[in-house]
């Protein structure tokens, strides 16, 4: 299934869906050094985010969320992409200095129509998500 | 999204790679919330926690900062006062973070720092050493509670900012035109509305908690306070503004009759409705206070003043309580403060008395990155007395709810440093 979107941050990729139906923060929800999930929920606590597509509602928290993201990038360890409902600016830096390909906006809900494991293809350039059902 | 002449030749590399990778970070942010153009930026808060590695790229072949930029709270707590800070047991080498900056000490920062100019004044308060931003000036600002006070207190344009952006902002003198950058944005959507209680009788730490409860209510919205007295001075306004991002992210606040794009309801709402009306009574704050008073014990090993860092009037106060009287031995008291503001405190004898007492001196920060959050268990430092609801919040959470807090005012902290006892009821 193919679902319109609006690029955020720039960039084509794909990876396995990691599905979080509330807002992310790369310092507290997230492992710079393992690129371990920090949020405590029995679906996601434990996960690694490394190369999965994130789709979460916005960004929250510090704004030292970019920095936790930059260091991370650096070590190969951040998410392949984020698709979220709407954008908040320190989870879009994030995504820029920490090199996730990034949109928001899909016309359809993504906690609808993607599942945890589910396989997509984020094309940022042109805000197309692409997915493959588990 | 339109890209002036002068902004062309930075996209394209004609200043420098540093200001390529800036002005290139920006406009991607500004697209990202379908901005039409970029603003003119004036002033920078150069937050330390910007990696070492990321400040190099981001200003690789910049010259100045094209923006008025300051600098905040230190990465060193040792920096100000190296032989108090020793007494109380802070590490020679303690750097906040060291982590971050790939192992590079502060004093490799600093050279980059002074190459762009960048005003080493290393505190939160920009506003207390004359980085003042006038109404409608675009800024960016790091560290939440100075730039939600410049965006509410004196009417400045910047949003909840993150550290690559500062940096960014201050190479370029350009800032996104989104965001609180668009007056049509800063309109207030949440009404806080006190309920039976007398503001002429309440103090900072009724303020404090009062307003972290509005944060919790108004979230990421903007906040307007309703029935405020005429009198609230500068130093009660920090009390309420430096919570609101604590429990919520809000950016911007309104006080009607009192900041200035809030002369009326209707002005500051923009003639429309709120979207949330909440009203605040003694329930509300004290529920506010119950969530910030953690501890389990009335004997206080820490307390702690300077969240956000003082001002010379807080300093005055604190000395004042303080002269010739000596804090217990059990205690350690440890003081945030701009050194600029220490050298005033100094030349007006604050700073002996306090010395005197058993005061220690910081420029780094004593809340959310307060040394004795990771320092504390080793140190036997158990329960913390705080006259500041951030410096609870943060505390509290950062050190692991290791460090238990007693909240109140600024006397009853001083009260508990020279008795190492909470005696506030």
């Amino acid at each position: 299934m193919k679902v319109k979107a609006h690029k955020v941050n720039p960039g084509k990729t794909e990876g396995e869906a990691m599905v979080h139906e509330g807002a992310f923060s790369f310092l507290g929800d997230f492992d710079l050094v393992t690129g371990d999930c920090l949020i405590r929920t029995p679906e996601l606590d434990g996960k690694n985010m490394t190369g999965k597509v994130l789709v979460c509602t916005t960004g929250r928290g510090s704004s030292r969320g970019p920095v936790s993201a930059y260091r991370a990038g650096k070590n190969g360890k951040n998410p392949a992409a984020i698709i979220c409902l709407e954008a908040e600016p320190v989870l879009v830096v994030s995504a820029i200095v920490g090199k996730v390909p990034m949109v928001d906006k899909p016309e359809k809900n993504p906690f609808e129509v993607i599942k945890t494991g589910d396989w997509v293809k984020v094309d940022a350039d042109n805000g197309i998500i692409e997915i493959t059902k588990k | 999204m339109f890209i002036s002449d002068e902004e062309k030749k930075m996209l394209n590399g004609e200043e420098g790679p540093g200001i390529q990778r800036s002005i290139q970070m920006l406009v991607t942010l500004a697209e990202a919330f379908d901005a039409d153009r970029l603003s003119i930026a004036k002033r920078v808060h150069i937050h330390c926690a910007v990696p070492y590695d990321m400040l190099v790229e981001l200003t690789e072949g910049a010259k100045q900062s094209k923006a008025y930029a300051t600098t905040h709270a230190h990465f060193d707590p040792n920096a100000l006062d190296p032989e108090g800070c020793k007494r109380i047991g802070i590490p020679e080498v303690y750097d906040n973070y060291e982590y971050i900056h790939a192992g590079m000490p502060p004093s490799k920062l600093e050279e980059i720092y002074r190459r762009l100019g960048y005003f080493l004044t290393y505190t939160c308060t920009p506003f207390f050493i004359g980085n003042i931003a006038a109404q409608g000036e675009v800024i960016s600002y790091g560290g939440t509670s100075g730039s939600v006070i410049a965006n509410s207190l004196y009417g400045a344009y910047g949003n909840r900012d993150s550290i690559p952006v500062n940096v960014a902002t201050s190479v370029t003198g350009r800032f996104p035109h989104a965001g609180y950058a668009v007056k049509e944005n800063r309109y207030a959507q949440v009404l806080i509305e006190p309920e039976g209680l007398d503001f002429n009788n309440f103090t900072n730490q009724d303020y404090g908690a009062y307003a972290y409860y509005a944060g919790g209510v108004a979230q990421n919205k903007v906040l307007a306070f309703n029935e405020f007295p005429e009198s609230l001075t500068l130093e009660q306004f920090r009390f309420i503004a430096s919570p609101l991002t604590a429990l919520g992210s809000v950016g911007l606040c309104h006080v009607i009759g009192i900041t200035p794009e809030a002369p009326s309801l209707e002005v500051a709402f923009g003639s429309r409705k709120p979207q949330i009306t909440a009203k605040v009574g003694k329930a509300e704050v004290k529920q506010a206070m119950d969530l910030l008073n953690t501890a389990d014990s009335d004997d206080v090993d820490l307390v702690t003043f300077g969240c956000p860092h003082c001002s010379i009037i807080e300093i005055r106060d604190i000395a004042m309580l303080l002269e010739g009287k000596k804090a217990s031995s059990n205690v350690r008291l440890l003081i945030g403060v701009a050194k600029a503001i220490y050298d005033l405190a100094e030349q007006m004898g604050y700073v002996d008395i306090i010395k005197k007492a058993g005061g220690v001196f910081t420029s780094c920060c004593v809340g959310s990155q307060n040394p004795f959050n990771l320092l504390g268990p080793d140190l036997r430092v158990r329960t913390a007395a705080v006259d500041s609801v951030r410096a609870a919040h943060y505390m509290s959470r950062n050190s692991l709810d290791k460090i238990k807090i007693c909240y109140g005012n600024t006397d009853q902290c001083v009260d508990a440093a020279i008795t190492g006892k909470w005696r506030a009821k």
